[in-house]
């Protein structure tokens, strides 16, 4: 979890926030770190980028992208599904 | 109707966010390619909407929040912008990505950043002014051409203040190009020397200017904008002068009624033959200041010029870094900025102390 919060914080541009600044189940998106939807989208060309994920069901994002814990249990499942 | 300047900022290669007497502080370089001295930027935008915003917003954002702070106004009637070169730098990141990714998976930060309007757009987002808002994207012109739409827009009365400027920024890939160009110099040179090295090229720059006008008189304001004319492509000298003779004339203002002539002079014998030509026929007896050794040459320059030159007039004194010929004269009334950008987009503004 903590390789991807320095993901996100690099990709994010995320100036003065270091990867310990985020909680594992901090929200990341409004009362969180406060993304917005152009930063769901980065999330999302990340997870191809880093992890050759891709996102079959828009409809799961929130779900996805609540948390890095939630982000993380994602992109664990999805490498046992390609393993 | 008279147009006033009620407020100014400018973010330039000299410290010229800081409150103070003009040119206090003096930047001197010896480097071909000047840039900004960035005020800090967090104390008009907040640190979420920083991250996306590369240094072209920032400049723009932080030259129009001077500007309408000494207008003393929060909100405008209107928003023009005027730039030649746009966003460039995320628009190298953007073209980079899609070659070095084979055009997949682009992120969208650095396409939505990389648009000539982003910055007339962010001033906009930062102050949640839903008013007109208009870039003017004309090469050497792109600035006069914003002023010029402001100037309209006030004369029609359809705005009471309205926020205008004129931005560019250089980054290493166009510094590069325009090198190759030949347009700048290859050797180093010293910006207080600039304007008398007698070889071509000149001198990279960049910077924001934005200014606040309004037909009402501000608390603040020390000149107003009488007039401003365009000339593309003159075939000779003979041209230009004839231009301004008719642009004074125009606004009931004779040769003599000039105290300072501000011209655009870079450095580059071949673009200077020109303000030689201007001076000798019109002024060889006026004072003449320049502005260009202090922020470089760029598109929109005339921006920083019109700015100093309305400093100038509110603090009735030319700095001696900014002249370069004659005695500063003891008042400062009406002033001339004539200004050309590689030789094709001629233009003038004439300020007035009022």
């Amino acid at each position: 979890m903590s390789d991807l919060k320095s993901q996100i914080i690099e990709q994010l541009n995320l100036q003065e926030v270091k990867p310990e600044d985020i909680g594992n189940d901090d929200p990341l998106f409004k009362t969180g770190l406060g993304l917005d939807s152009i930063d769901a989208l980065e999330l999302i060309v990340l997870l191809q980028q880093h992890y050759n994920i891709r996102i079959a069901n828009p409809e799961q994002g929130p779900e996805i992208f609540h948390s890095i814990r939630t982000m993380a249990e994602f992109i664990t499942a999805q490498q046992k599904q390609q393993a | 109707m008279n147009i006033y300047i009620n407020g100014s900022g400018c973010i330039s290669p000299q410290e010229t966010a800081q409150i103070g007497p003009l040119f206090a502080t003096l930047r001197e370089y010896d480097q071909v390619r000047l840039s900004t001295v960035d005020p800090d930027y967090k104390q008009w935008i907040d640190l979420k909407q920083i991250r996306r915003m590369s240094r072209v917003v920032k400049m723009g954002v932080g030259a129009a929040n001077l500007s309408m702070e000494e207008a003393g106004i929060t909100m405008p009637d209107a928003i023009i912008t005027g730039t030649a070169y746009g966003c460039l730098d995320d628009t190298g990141v953007f073209l980079n990505k899609l070659v070095s990714q084979q055009e997949e998976m682009l992120t969208p930060t650095a396409f939505i950043q990389s648009t000539h309007n982003t910055v007339g757009g962010q001033i906009a987002l930062l102050m949640g002014c839903n008013a007109y808002n208009n870039t003017f994207v004309h090469r050497g012109f792109s600035f006069e051409h914003g002023l010029l739409d402001a100037m309209m827009i006030l004369k029609e009365g359809s705005a009471k203040h309205v926020l205008a400027g004129g931005l560019d920024e250089i980054t290493n890939y166009s510094h590069q190009i325009l090198s190759r160009l030949g347009m700048y110099k290859k050797v180093a040179v010293k910006t207080m020397e600039l304007l008398n090295s007698p070889e071509t090229g000149t001198i990279a720059g960049e910077g924001a200017a934005f200014f606040t006008l309004s037909t009402e008189k501000g608390a603040h304001a020390a000149a107003e904008l009488v007039g401003l004319s365009t000339i593309y492509k003159p075939l000779w000298e003979g041209e230009v002068i004839g231009e301004i003779v008719k642009f004074l004339e125009a606004h009931d203002c004779e040769l003599g009624d000039i105290d300072l002539l501000v011209t655009g002079r870079n450095g580059h014998i071949d673009h200077d033959e020109m303000y030689e030509e201007v001076a000798a026929a019109l002024f060889p007896e006026h004072p003449e200041a320049c502005f260009k050794h202090l922020c470089g040459e760029y598109p929109t320059a005339m921006a920083f010029g019109t700015w100093m030159a309305n400093r100038m007039i509110a603090e009735q004194d030319v700095p001696a870094a900014a002249m370069f010929y004659g005695q500063p004269p003891t008042k400062l009334k009406n002033v001339l900025i004539y200004n050309h950008h590689q030789g094709t987009h001629h233009s003038m503004i004439l300020l007035r102390a009022c």
